[in-house]
C-alpha cells in the first residue's frame, strides 16, 4: 500500500469553477467525488496516481427530484439519500434496493451516484436498476452540455464516453408506471459490505387484464466487460405467463448474453450459475408479488 | 510522513472544538487524526473501507476516516470515540461487548451514528447499522446487547 500524501488536491467552490479546472487541466487531474474506490485504488496501485480535483463539496450537485416528468438525481447525491428518498422508493423502487445493497452504511453515507457510474466497475450495483430504468446521464463541460443514454456510455471494460474536460452532474429517469414492478438481487461473499460475484436488476411490465407480461427488462452485472442487457431472456418473457416453465427456460437464456470470467472472487462456470439461479429466483419473487 | 509537494491549512470541528490542522491535502484523516493530532482512540484496520475500525462521524454521519482525504474534511465537523456520548462505550464495557478492543473505537461511532437517526431501534436496525463493522474475536451478540442497554431498550 502506498501513501498518497505526495498529491495535490484541488478543491473548487462551485461546479463552474470546477469545469474551468477540469477544461484547463484535462487528462492531468481525476474527479475526486466520496473516493469510496478511488482512494483504495490508488493506494493498492491499481490505478495510476494522479493529481485530484475535489468535487465533495459541491452540494448544488446533491439532490433528488421531479422535474418535467423526470426523476432527475445530482451526481453526488449519497446511496444513503437515494436509499431513504420517498421520490425513488416510489419511481424507482428498484434503484433503491440497490442502493442499500451497495455497501456498509459508511460506504453508503460516503460513495456517490456519479462516482459508481464513472468508476465504471462491472460489478458496480447502481448499474443494472440504471440499465433497467433506461437512465439518461448529463455530462457537462465548460462550454457544452450533453446527455448519453447509459447504456451507450459503456464502450468496454472501463471505456467510457465521456471527455476528459467533462464532468458527470446528472442521472435522470422517467417514473416507472404502475403496471411495473422490478427486483435487484445480488451475491456478495458477505452480507454487509462485498463487491457484487453476480448482480442484476429485473424489471417487469404487467399486461394487467390478461395477466401476462407486456415489457421485460433484465440487466446484469460482473458477468461481462460492462453491464449487459439480457435480450434472449426478455424476449421469452414478453408475452408469456410468467410461471415455473417460463421463469426457468428465461432464466437459462441470459447464457447469451454474459461472458463472465475467473476472478478472485468466483470462477465463470460459478457466475454463469449464480447469474441464471438469481434471475430465476427474482423472477419467482416477481410472479408472487404480482398474485399476492 | 511521505515527502509533500504541498501542505495546506485544514480547518474544522473536531469534538466540538475548532481546529486548524496543517496537512497535505491527500493525507487520509485517519492518519491526520492519529500521526498529527495525536488522538490515537480511531484505529486503522484495513485502510481500505471493509472493517469499519476507523469509522468516525463526518457532519453526523458515520463514515471511513480511512478513506477521508483532508480536504474532503474542511469545514466540516467531525467526532470520533474521544468525543463520543459516553453512555455508549461504557454499556459495551458493561455488556462484556469487548475482547481484544481493536474494533470497538469504530462500533461505538457506528452506534452513535444509529443512535443520533434512531434512537429506539429494533433488532434488525442494529445488525444493518453494524453490517460494516468487522469483529473477529466475538460473536456479535453482546455487541447487539450493548447498543440496546446504550439506547435503553
Amino acid at each position: 500500500m502506498i501513501s498518497l500524501a505526495d498529491l495535490d488536491v484541488v478543491t473548487p467552490s462551485s461546479l463552474g469553477e470546477a469545469l474551468e479546472i477540469l477544461a484547463e487541466r484535462a487528462g492531468k487531474v481525476r474527479v475526486l467525488a466520496g473516493g469510496t474506490d478511488l482512494i483504495v485504488q490508488m493506494r493498492h496501485r491499481m490505478t495510476p496516481k494522479t493529481d485530484l480535483l475535489n468535487i465533495y463539496a459541491l452540494d448544488e450537485l446533491r439532490y433528488v427530484k421531479l422535474e418535467d416528468g423526470y426523476v432527475k438525481i445530482g451526481a453526488l447525491t449519497d446511496f444513503s439519500t437515494i436509499y431513504s428518498s420517498p421520490l425513488v422508493r416510489r419511481a424507482a423502487p428498484v434503484l433503491a434496493e440497490a442502493a442499500f445493497a451497495v455497501g456498509s452504511v459508511q460506504i453508503m453515507n460516503k460513495a456517490t451516484l456519479g462516482g459508481n457510474i464513472v468508476n465504471a466497475s462491472p460489478a458496480a450495483d447502481s448499474l443494472p436498476p440504471l440499465y433497467v430504468l433506461d437512465a439518461n446521464l448529463t455530462l457537462k463541460s465548460r462550454s457544452s452540455v450533453r446527455t448519453v443514454p447509459i447504456d451507450e456510455f459503456y464502450k468496454g471494460y472501463k471505456k467510457l464516453d465521456i471527455r476528459p474536460d467533462e464532468l458527470l452532474v446528472e442521472v435522470s429517469f422517467k417514473p416507472l408506471p404502475d403496471n411495473y414492478s422490478g427486483r435487484f438481487f445480488k451475491h456478495g461473499l458477505r452480507q454487509g459490505d462485498a463487491i457484487s460475484v453476480v448482480n442484476g436488476a429485473v424489471l417487469i411490465g404487467w399486461d394487467n387484464e390478461t395477466d401476462t407480461i407486456a415489457d421485460a427488462r433484465v440487466a446484469l452485472g460482473a458477468v461481462a466487460p460492462t453491464v449487459v442487457r439480457a435480450t434472449e431472456c426478455e424476449k421469452m418473457l414478453v408475452g408469456a405467463k410468467l410461471d415455473d416453465e417460463t421463469m426457468w427456460r428465461a432464466a437459462e437464456a441470459v447464457k447469451e448474453s454474459i461472458s463472465p470470467i475467473d476472478d478472485v472472487r468466483g470462477s465463470a462456470a460459478y457466475r454463469r450459475e449464480m447469474c441464471i439461479n438469481y434471475v430465476y429466483m427474482t423472477l419467482w419473487i416477481l410472479s408472487r408479488k404480482v398474485k399476492a | 510522513m511521505a515527502t509533500s509537494r504541498v501542505v495546506r491549512e485544514f480547518s474544522f470541528k473536531l469534538n466540538g472544538r475548532e481546529v486548524k490542522v496543517r496537512a497535505p491535502p491527500a493525507y487520509t484523516l485517519l492518519d491526520t487524526l492519529r500521526y498529527i493530532i495525536r488522538l490515537t482512540g480511531t484505529k486503522d484496520g484495513c485502510s481500505s473501507g471493509d472493517c469499519g475500525a476507523c469509522t468516525v462521524l463526518l457532519d453526523g454521519k458515520a463514515v471511513h476516516s480511512c478513506l477521508t482525504l483532508m480536504a474532503q474534511v474542511q469545514g466540516r465537523e467531525v467526532v470520533t470515540v474521544e468525543g463520543v456520548d459516553p453512555i455508549i462505550p461504557q454499556a459495551y464495557a458493561q455488556e462484556g461487548a469487548v475482547q481484544c478492543g481493536y474494533c470497538t473505537p469504530g462500533l461505538v461511532m457506528a452506534t452513535a451514528a444509529l443512535l443520533k437517526a434512531n434512537p429506539k431501534p429494533s433488532d434488525e436496525d442494529i445488525r444493518e447499522a453494524l453490517r460494516g463493522n468487522l469483529c473477529r474475536c466475538t460473536g456479535y451478540v453482546k455487541i447487539i446487547r450493548a447498543v440496546k442497554m446504550a439506547a435503553g431498550v
